[in-house]
């Protein structure tokens, strides 16, 4: 009767934990698009990347990136190689670039309410291996349960140890890019 | 005689301009891969992959993944656990068997998507696509991510 009992506790307990995880409040991105875009007076140069996976806890406003390096698709795809080669972003060593962030107006913003809400975060972000500081606005759309996060930033390319000191590339490709991120989270 | 070096030494030059060229042309406007017609690098499991990336991520990235992005062409069979799309409207078919930590991610293309509409949980397909980023549990998110492929099509529906 004893073993019964007990044996019911652990299902009823493997029930409770499975049926509610991922951690409440935790919610999880598979839907997103990252645009990289670079301009010169010699051309504009985009990439696009549908397969960033992402974290948002609105308890805490903390917000993770994890994005697949490799998954950026250039028009041209001579310019994808470049990216890719181990002059420019070494996708083969670092495959994946991380934001470790967290919203600093959290109070600004009601996950419960529909609406759009203007924000601001800031974090590490880690491309090429390298990690620096970065802060940058948000728009933070909350409509009807689905959360869409907008973060735009601004990203010098010699803060990775980006370089492109001769060449095409070097006239090419501006000395700052924009990094947009949108993610959709259910 | 001078004349005729001279003469020759032009059209050489020429030619070396016209092949040089035609060739920095090709590649510039090179097209993109063609993963479908692309021969198959590796044919696994998918619980294959994600165990190699949950054991060694450094060793699987150097075996998978190619310098200038043009990683390993991979067929997968795997069990279906989930069909989903996702932002730029590409089919996204999970393989994943029961208990396991982490599956592999297939993105479809605007192409392929329609032989991806059939599919059901619970179907054990084999697909073609290319690798982009292994498997691997990340702490910051506290979660395991997936092996991340695209370019996906079905090759194989048992």
């Amino acid at each position: 009767m004893k073993k019964s009992i007990l044996s019911l506790a652990v299902i009823a307990l493997v029930i409770v934990t499975t049926a509610f995880s991922p951690i409440v409040g935790k919610l999880v991105s598979k839907s997103g698009h990252v645009n990289f875009f670079s301009h010169t007076a010699v051309e504009d140069i985009s990439a696009d990347n549908y397969k960033v996976v992402s974290t948002l806890t609105t308890e805490t406003g903390d917000l993770i990136y994890s994005i697949p390096m490799q998954s950026f698709e250039f028009e041209k795809s001579m310019m994808q190689k470049h990216f890719n080669s181990n002059k420019f972003l070494d996708t083969k060593q670092f495959p994946k670039a991380k934001f470790k962030g967290k919203i600093n107006n959290l109070s600004d913003i009601d996950f419960g309410a529909d609406g759009s809400y203007t924000a601001n975060v800031t974090g590490d972000l880690t491309i090429h291996g390298v990690s620096n500081s970065v802060t940058s606005d948000a728009s933070i759309t909350v409509n009807g349960g689905e959360v869409t996060v907008e973060v735009i930033m601004d990203i010098t390319l010699a803060d990775f140890k980006i370089a492109f000191e001769k060449g095409k590339p070097s006239t090419n490709i501006a000395k700052k890019v924009k990094a947009t991120v949108i993610t959709v989270y259910k | 005689m001078n004349k005729k070096i001279v003469k020759r030494g032009l059209i050489i030059i020429a030619l070396g301009i016209v092949i040089g060229g035609g060739v920095f042309l090709y590649m510039f406007f090179q097209p993109h891969r063609d993963v479908q017609a692309t021969k198959t690098d590796f044919q696994l499991e998918a619980r294959q992959i994600v165990d190699e990336y949950l054991n060694d991520a450094n060793t699987a990235n150097d075996k998978y993944l190619q310098e200038e992005g043009d990683s390993k062409v991979i067929e997968v069979l795997g069990v279906v656990a989930e069909i989903s799309e996702d932002f730029n409207n590409q089919k996204v078919v999970l393989l994943k068997a029961r208990g396991e930590k982490a599956g592999v991610s297939c993105t479809f293309t605007a192409e392929t998507n329609k032989n991806a509409v059939s599919l059901k949980g619970g179907d054990i397909v084999t697909i073609k696509g290319v690798i982009r980023s292994g498997a691997g549990y990340d702490e910051d998110m506290e979660m395991y991510e997936d092996v991340i492929m695209e370019k996906y099509d079905l090759v194989n529906k048992k």
